[in-house]
């Protein structure tokens, strides 16, 4: 009898792991109820929403984006707010995964683990959540963006704090009369769902040069001694490589200001893929950045199968290589902070979460860029706007860029970008922008980034 | 007239408050009740050495005698063997049973060859050592008890009469609660149900107080308990099956009766080993050759308009077989019986697609064995032998792998077969809250097998995650007691058999909870007596059998 006591251990240990893993169930519906509940088929939720009783959404000044009436969820009165804020906010259904109104959807519900969903509505308490973006300076930009009628995105955010002052997306709609998709007019909302901020990646085209610069910085001791000859075209490992024009004789400072290919291609092809891709690594290009429950899109740079004349295309922002918006300005962030990137944050206020009540959890930092180099890409960041577009463009901001126009085929016009930052202390924002199929970077992408980053500024400024 | 709605909605609300605050004392009460109103722990006889004058008390109504340390009378004399012999108590008697020592074993100088009575006052001679067997009442001195049990002096458990009412009030606030969530037409149809469910209850408790006059009905009670939160939670999802689900119950209650009255005497139980064997085999093959494939596996049996799963039978005969007396046990070592046995059941379910039931199967079979033999070699050298198995079956049909590749990844497949169920079960666990959204007031019931497989997520969605949890710790405690009596059992047949019912209710459970909640890959059981399922309740019933015959009062005493 003894024996069978002591073999029934065994037996006893199956029942502890069992209970062990009730434990760590219970562990897993604390961290994650929110985002369980928060599902386009959870019933309690869709159809009529769940929305007829939930909390207002603000932006950073307290305007009202959303709030419910009646029952009825209502928008801004301003079609141009609810168009612009459209990503950000979300409408009534959860097809925008990654607007507030989907992730926080159980929280503005009144949703807690305690009580569940589907509390009695005469008992229930909802919430609201206040934004870090500004409504005008999202209207502003959105209507520049919005003008060339084709898809993009424009975020700035404060690199010191993490808020998102500005984020907008095309294709968009109004949220207040959410369109029929039907096939007849799909081209027409393409990834329309998709918050291109957060969840696109596209072709760099020659803003990846910060990479390639970055590099090159690091690795290559006489890099400011040298000089390069371009003659508008190079054939580089067995093909050519071209420039948009012939900058004849040019030093490394110039080579980022007039976005030389030659030069570019040239050091990328000497610092080779190894160091390449360690550096691209390092910058957080192949990874998500995580904020608010979300991650972004990845970028992509991986060398390991490209031929001589790929490696030279590569380091210009073309063959396969890929960015994330808002992975760009962390990155832009990084550089104007001395190399240290802060995670984003749309969040200013109200949505309860346990561990940012407690403390635990301030934006994630990421060190992207050694300090050092982030000097030096700051410098010649600088110089690309000083020598060749002036502080005037940004309205006397001291504003580094980068801008860049990646070819995508030959279907379509290639993708415009600018990407950069403003090192005045009291506007610390980087900015990207993209906009897709139209053209040169500085003419489509330019004026977005240029109207969003001077509202931002003189909204900031406004309240100092 | 005054808005009542906001009256109501406070009743409703506090109504869902209580039920899992209540849930959680019943479920203490009934283990309480466990714990208390037990014999004190004395020696039932004891073994006087003529040479020394030392006094052994003999505590277990079954008891290995031999020289190894681990044996329950160790007696330390070279010329006996390891294990030597087993000393029993059964109803004609004391008996004794030579289990192949070397030097025999002697009563009054006769050699024992097979079973050989003992009776007060005769000389038992073990090796070179002789024993006079004497009265319990010689031996004094005190003895240690299991933790599991209160004194005798504590206070008395709670009256089974009075645990009955309690269960039968949850089952009425379930029904008072599905009212409130009506669709105009079918206000009243929860009350019918609970009158039905009440008369099952109070029926089954009148015939073991009166007819059968046990002297406990905790275990009954916590079986009810669970039987009927299953039956009510059916009422406002798919009216009939509650129906079917209580009659279900009401077989599985006659069964269990049943199989106490069976293994009354646990050596007679042995010589039906073989034909049980067979019929288990009979069972599984007919369902391969019967059965319909429902849901990937080929599991259900149908005879007219009944269907059944036979597998769910065969468990309850896999524990009987497993199970033997201590004499039994310490002759007859070897485990080939039982590995074939075994592997045909096991494979014959992996044949049907069932891989849930097959792993149930399989994990019960390690614990029989080890709790048999106390061998790790056989343990680790079946486990060994299951993982190669695995790897044959992936090798040459990797599709078998593709049902479970969305383990751990089910928000990647929230839309595809992979981890449709899962994601929802977490959406609508989570959406209950901790004490749910009110019975009948759920959505989750839509889903399929939201009422079995996924009956987790029912259950917390409608009464609240607390619920959910306290129900599966109830199962789960019932290893705890199933231990506890362990070394008080009337024959290791009943030790083993608890253990191993126990057992294999755990694992069943833990593939339900963990596999609908994608901590385990879904392989899709039931959760015992919640999960609507007629063959799954009765079999659930079988198992509760074995291990309330390990409570050595069911059988010794009466009211």
């Amino acid at each position: 009898m003894k024996r069978v006591l002591r073999r029934s251990t065994l037996v006893l240990i199956l029942t502890i792991a069992f209970i062990a893993g009730i434990g760590y169930f219970t562990a897993e519906l604390i961290m994650n109820s929110r985002d369980w509940v928060a599902q386009p088929y959870n019933a309690h939720i869709s159809g009529s929403g769940g929305l007829e009783q939930a909390g207002r959404i603000l932006d950073r000044n307290g305007k009202v984006l959303a709030q419910t009436e009646n029952g009825v969820r209502l928008y801004n009165e301003d079609e141009r707010v609810r168009r612009a804020l459209l990503h950000t906010v979300g409408d009534n259904s959860l097809n925008i995964s990654t607007a507030v109104q989907s992730k926080y959807r159980s929280m503005l519900t009144g949703y807690s683990l305690v009580w569940g969903l589907n509390m009695p509505q005469s008992l229930r308490v909802s919430h609201d959540i206040t934004l870090t973006v500004d409504a005008d300076v999202c209207a502003a930009a959105y209507d520049v963006l919005n003008s060339y009628g084709k898809k993009g995105a424009c975020v700035v955010y404060n690199y010191k704090t993490g808020e998102v002052i500005c984020s907008v997306s095309t294709y968009g709609y109004d949220p207040q009369a959410p369109p029929e998709i039907n096939e007849s007019n799909e081209s027409e909302y393409d990834g329309v769902y998709l918050d291109n901020v957060i969840s696109s990646s596209y072709t760099p085209g020659s803003i990846f040069k910060l990479v390639t610069a970055a590099a090159a910085i690091e690795n290559i001791p006489d890099l400011y001694e040298r000089t390069w000859y371009c003659e508008g075209s190079e054939e580089i490992g067995g093909s050519d490589i071209t420039c948009v024009e012939s900058h004849g004789e040019i030093d490394f400072k110039l080579a980022m200001a007039k976005s030389c290919n030659i030069v570019f291609a040239e050091l990328a092809v000497e610092l080779g893929a190894e160091k390449m891709t360690e550096t691209a690594k390092k910058m957080g290009i192949n990874m998500s950045f995580e904020f608010d429950d979300v991650q972004t899109a990845m970028g992509y740079f991986d060398v390991s199968k490209a031929d001589r004349n790929q490696l030279a295309w590569s380091g210009i922002g073309q063959y396969s290589d890929k960015v994330n918006p808002m992975q760009m300005a962390i990155i832009c962030g990084a550089i104007a902070n001395g190399g240290t990137g802060i995670a984003p944050s749309y969040i200013k206020d109200g949505t309860g979460d346990l561990l940012s009540l407690i403390g635990i959890k301030g934006n994630k930092k990421y060190d992207l860029v050694a300090p050092a180099t982030a000097q030096k890409l700051d410098e010649v960041m600088r110089y690309t706007i000083t020598d060749y577009y002036g502080d005037d463009l940004f309205g006397g901001l001291s504003v580094c860029a980068k801008t860049g126009t990646a070819e995508v085929g030959e279907e379509k016009l290639p993708n415009a970008w600018m990407v950069g930052y403003a090192k005045d202390a009291d506007c610390p924002l980087a900015f990207a922008c993209v906009v897709e199929d139209s053209g040169f970077g500085f003419e489509y992408a330019g004026p977005v980034a240029e109207t969003a980053m001077i509202k931002a500024a003189e909204k900031l400024r406004g309240r100092m | 007239m005054p808005d009542m709605s906001l009256f109501f909605d406070l009743g409703v609300v506090g109504l869902r408050i209580i039920l899992p605050l209540y849930a959680i004392v019943i479920v203490y009460q009934c283990y309480a009740a466990m714990r208390r109103r037990r014999r004190p722990e004395k020696p039932l006889v004891s073994l006087y050495n003529t040479r020394t004058g030392g006094m052994l008390p003999v505590v277990f109504w079954e008891n290995s005698i031999g020289r190894s340390r681990s044996s329950d009378i160790v007696v330390s004399d070279p010329s006996v063997s390891r294990n030597h012999c087993v000393l029993l108590r059964r109803k004609a008697g004391w008996f004794i049973t030579d289990v192949g020592s070397l030097s025999g074993t002697f009563v009054n100088g006769v050699k024992v060859t097979g079973r050989a009575q003992v009776l007060i006052d005769d000389i038992i001679t073990i090796g070179t050592t002789n024993y006079q067997f004497r009265r319990g009442d010689d031996f004094q001195s005190p003895l240690r008890s299991s933790w599991f049990f209160s004194k005798v002096s504590d206070k008395p458990a709670i009256k089974a009469w009075k645990l009955m009412l309690m269960v039968t009030l949850f089952h009425f606030f379930m029904a008072a609660e599905a009212m409130f969530w009506n669709d105009g037409t079918n206000v009243y149809s929860p009350l019918i149900l609970f009158f039905a469910l009440a008369a099952v209850e109070w029926g089954f408790f009148s015939v073991s107080y009166f007819a059968l006059r046990r002297v406990n009905f905790e275990l009954e009670a916590l079986g009810l308990f669970l039987t009927g939160v299953g039956v009510m939670l059916l009422v406002r999802q798919v009216e009939r099956s509650a129906y079917v689900q209580l009659i279900a119950a009401g077989i599985g209650i006659a069964i269990y009766c049943a199989i106490i009255k069976f293994i009354e005497d646990p050596d007679k139980v042995n010589k039906l080993r073989l034909p049980l064997m067979i019929a288990a085999v009979v069972m599984l093959s007919a369902s391969i050759v019967l059965g319909k494939v429902t849901n990937g596996a080929a599991n259900w049996v149908y005879i007219g308009s009944i269907s059944f799963q036979p597998s769910e039978f065969v468990k309850t005969i896999f524990i009987f077989i497993g199970a033997s007396a201590l004499d039994t046990l310490q002759t007859k070592k070897n485990l080939i019986e039982l590995i074939v046995f075994s592997v045909v059941c096991v494979g014959l379910l992996a044949l049907m697609g069932d891989f849930g039931t097959a792993l149930i199967f399989f994990v019960t079979f390690l614990l029989i064995a080890f709790m048999r033999s106390g061998d790790f070699k056989t343990i680790i050298l079946a486990v060994a032998a299951a993982v190669f198995g695995v790897i044959i079956v992936l090798w040459y049909k990797p599709y078998v792998a593709n049902r479970f590749s969305a383990w751990r990844h089910v928000w990647e497949h929230a839309q595809d077969t992979g981890g449709y169920q899962q994601v929802r079960v977490l959406t609508y666990t989570a959406a209950g809250g901790l004490f749910g959204v009110g019975i009948g007031n759920g959505y989750f019931k839509q889903y399929f097998a939201s009422e079995s497989d996924l009956v987790f997520a029912l259950c917390a969605e409608e009464m609240g995650v607390i619920v959910a949890i306290v129900l599966a710790l109830s199962v789960a405690l019932l290893m705890i007691y199933a231990r506890a009596i362990t070394t008080r059992c009337r024959s290791t047949f009943y030790s083993i058999s608890a253990c191993c019912a126990a057992g294999l209710l755990v694992v069943q459970l833990s593939l339900n909870i963990f596999g609908a909640t994608d901590i385990l890959p879904l392989t899709g059981v039931t959760f015992p007596f919640v999960s609507c399922g007629g063959s799954s309740v009765i079999s659930c019933w079988g198992l509760l059998a074995f291990i309330k015959a390990a409570d050595e009062r069911t059988y010794s005493l009466k009211r």
